[in-house]
């Protein structure tokens, strides 16, 4: 089948409530679900929709996303006629190498959008889990004669106080009022900061907006649209369950919510696999005597010790003797003989100390920061 | 002509592993899953990478698709180049003579035309029912530096089991001077592992004469080799002492993924100098249910543990559901447990279905087998040495 969309990626979004968890890392390539990053999710979307071309917009810290996704081989995205072009900052006479937001990442990156062939491309950014089929979404579009179309999501949990685009969409699924960052969301929808256009539209939209000084999507170039009601914005409602991942609370119930069989069947499943980077571990070792409860344990893991209701990635080792409760234990990371662990984030290479106990709130858990040795 | 390598690897792919019973029913031995994540073919082919050997004949033609489709492009093993990378080889036709290949020594003489492609210095004859890490590239150099015709690596197995294996009785300097084909007296117990390195002017010239000799039955072992020794070509043993296993039997091939249970484990898969790569199913970390327990196993991605499992390799996929047990057992991709069956001293192929409540295999005796895509009815018992197959 012909390509008809093609896609892009912002992963520029901060991240101030990630702390730790985002100083050396995009919030696109957050560790997530035992083996995977953030971003494996919008690719898996992006390429069960049959997008086959895909750019990746980097901004600060992209040096991990950059190793995960290598030269995209993994998602099947190094072809001839398919393919991930990773679109780095860079300094021109016009921009500095630091985008303001998606509206000037796009300017920078109106090459990528204007060699591109496929007539209509979506764009996301990566702070949503969640799976979504687009070629479904593009015939919603056509049908209703959209000229973009708008992703949100009913999902409560996703609404914040003080932050996030919320959408006023009437019952024709049009879109006529936006709200930024309200103290208190009047309108139920919140937008996924995924749109589908016309690759044309969307050059056109962009050279326009930049000429008039903008720099945000949402905030300046939509507003304006709306309020000069030239454009037909509708609204595609995200079937399924939407996470958000922006701050460190968020981030682990997030993760762990998938310690539930439902949630778990939303996104993965055998005929739409989600791709990631692989490391050919071995499977997780298991010694005689270990406990392992409600627990989700990647490849490459030795378990000798306790674990309950807990994430391990690939290649944690827990010794004897030691107990891992309600924890999300990053690759590489050890929790020695004898030591305990609870309600605690440990980052990659993670050394827990004999006989320590680490244990933190469940609301407010602990970050131990990589290669940290407690 | 393409370009030239010093070195080409072929392996032989191609026989039916009739002593795996219905496991190779619909798959070739190569393609059998071991230890979770692999397939015994991951193991050779690993160690052509491991060793820097990047052009790899894979000779195939007992059902060959599962196998075809798990190559691919090669990619997992990093066999997927430009100048040379991994070949799936049928039997194909051919001007003077159509034929399937009629022994090991057959399959490379029909495949003599994609050696010389590459111009070759040596050639590495490997098979796909062992499993073992071995650098190939230290027997080629062992090769080189005493000049031999072949070398074969050999393996020192117990006296008392000498008599079941190929043997070759050496000389002080490792050269052959006698290969016995199970002997009923062994005087050697350097086991032939079934790889060899050949120099290519020596194997191309015993192969093709091999071939016009009407009483030969085409195979390395009985054949080959022999009308070298005859010919006072220079053989020379290499000898191994890595862990290696033959999994051409249900036991043995039981047998090799308990092995990975031990402590010390005898051959270290998580050895980052020397990876098994596989192809991977692309699946989540596996789940361990409140109900499950896990202990002294090997579990892998994707696999939904609500049962008890203890002793246990499991592949890809596996579901083990409530009050299940599985125990000492050996359990291939996307079989599914049902509630309180109980699986024993048992290997469990691909997608097999294990109904609620059955029973396979027992705490004592032979090994059970359920062959791929089975389903067993619920409450059946398949008694221990049993096997079902479709």
């Amino acid at each position: 089948m012909k390509n008809k969309m093609v896609g892009l990626i912002y992963t520029g979004q901060r991240a101030d409530q990630l702390r730790d968890l985002t100083r050396t890392r995009a919030v696109a390539s957050l560790p997530m679900i035992g083996r995977y990053r953030l971003i494996d999710f919008p690719l898996a979307s992006m390429l069960h929709s049959g997008i086959k071309n895909i750019g990746i917009i980097t901004q600060k810290n992209y040096h991990s996303l950059m190793d995960h996704l290598g030269s995209g081989r993994e998602w099947d995205l190094h072809g001839k006629r398919s393919g991930m072009t990773i679109l780095p900052p860079y300094m021109t006479s016009d921009n500095i190498g630091v985008y303001e937001g998606l509206l000037d990442a796009l300017r920078s990156n109106l090459n990528f959008l204007r060699r591109s062939t496929e007539r209509y491309i979506v764009v996301s950014d990566s702070v949503f889990l969640y799976s979504v089929d687009f070629t479904r979404m593009l015939e919603d579009h056509i049908a209703r004669g959209a000229d973009l179309t708008l992703l949100y999501s009913k999902e409560r949990s996703i609404r914040r106080h003080g932050s996030g685009n919320y959408l006023d969409i009437d019952q024709d699924g049009v879109v006529h009022q936006l709200e930024f960052d309200p103290s208190l969301p009047h309108y139920e929808n919140t937008y996924l900061s995924c749109f589908l256009i016309r690759r044309e539209l969307l050059i056109a939209l962009v050279d326009r907006a930049v000429s008039g000084g903008f720099h945000l999507f949402f905030n300046e170039l939509l507003s304006q649209m709306l309020r000069e009601n030239r454009y037909r914005v509708v609204g595609f409602e995200c079937p399924n369950k939407v996470w958000m991942i922006d701050s460190i609370a968020s981030y682990y119930s997030a993760n762990m919510d998938f310690l539930c069989a439902k949630n778990r069947a939303l996104i993965f499943n055998r005929e739409r696999p989600v791709w990631t980077k692989l490391r050919d571990e071995m499977p997780a070792q298991y010694a005689p005597g270990s406990k392992v409860s409600n627990s989700l344990i990647a490849d490459g893991c030795l378990i000798e010790g306790e674990v309950y209701d807990s994430i391990l990635f690939r290649g944690v080792t827990v010794r004897a003797g030691a107990v891992v409760r309600n924890c999300i234990v990053m690759q590489d990371s050890v929790i020695q003989r004898g030591a305990q662990t609870e309600n605690v984030i440990l980052d990659k290479q993670v050394n827990i100390q004999e006989n320590a106990r680490l244990i933190s709130s469940p609301s407010y858990p602990l970050v131990v920061p990589k290669d940290m040795s407690i | 002509m393409v370009n030239k390598k010093s070195c080409v690897a072929m392996l032989l792919a191609g026989g039916q592993g009739s002593r795996l019973g219905v496991l190779t029913h619909q798959t070739a031995k190569p393609a059998i899953p071991f230890g979770g994540k692999y397939r015994i073919i991951d193991f050779p082919l690993s160690n052509c990478a491991n060793s820097g050997i990047d052009v790899v004949g894979v000779l195939t033609q007992w059902q060959p698709l599962e196998l075809n489709a798990y190559i691919g492009s090669g990619s997992p093993w990093d066999l997927d180049l430009s100048s040379g990378g991994v070949f799936v080889l049928p039997p194909y036709m051919k001007q003077e003579a159509s034929e399937w290949y009629s022994g090991t020594a057959n399959a490379i003489y029909q495949n003599l035309p994609f050696i010389e492609q590459y111009d070759p210095d040596y050639v590495l004859i490997l098979s796909g029912d062992h499993i073992y890490k071995m650098d190939y590239a230290e027997m080629l150099a062992s090769h080189i530096a005493t000049q031999s015709a072949c070398t074969i690596a050999v393996r020192p197995v117990p006296w008392e089991e000498a008599h079941r294996f190929g043997l070759m009785n050496t000389d002080e300097n490792d050269r052959i001077i006698e290969f016995e084909e199970k002997p009923k007296n062994p005087k050697s117990n350097k086991a032939s592992m079934g790889v060899y390195v050949f120099t290519w002017t020596k194997l191309r010239e015993y192969l093709t004469s091999d071939e016009r000799n009407p009483s030969s039955s085409k195979d390395f072992g009985k054949n080959v080799i022999p009308s070298m020794l005859a010919a006072g070509e220079k053989m020379s043993a290499y000898s191994f002492d890595g862990y290696w296993k033959d999994v051409g039997t249900i036991d043995s091939l039981w047998e090799a993924n308990m092995d990975l249970l031990k402590k010390p484990v005898p051959i270290n898969l998580h050895d980052r100098s020397w990876r098994i790569y596989a192809r991977n199913v692309g699946m989540p970390p596996h789940y361990v249910f409140p109900s499950g327990s896990v202990e002294n196993s090997l579990i892998t991605e994707g696999c939904e543990i609500a049962g008890q499992v203890s002793g246990s390799v499991l592949s890809a996929g596996v579901v083990v559901e409530e009050g299940a047990q599985v125990i000492d057992s050996v359990i291939m991709p996307f079989a599914v447990i049902r509630k309180g069956a109980v699986v024993r001293r048992a290997i469990v192929a691909e997608s097999a279905q294990i109904g609620e409540n059955a029973r396979v295999g027992e705490a004592e005796g032979q090994i059970a087998v359920v062959g791929n895509n089975v389903r067993l009815a619920d409450g059946a018992v398949l008694p221990a040495g049993e096997q079902a197959g479709n």
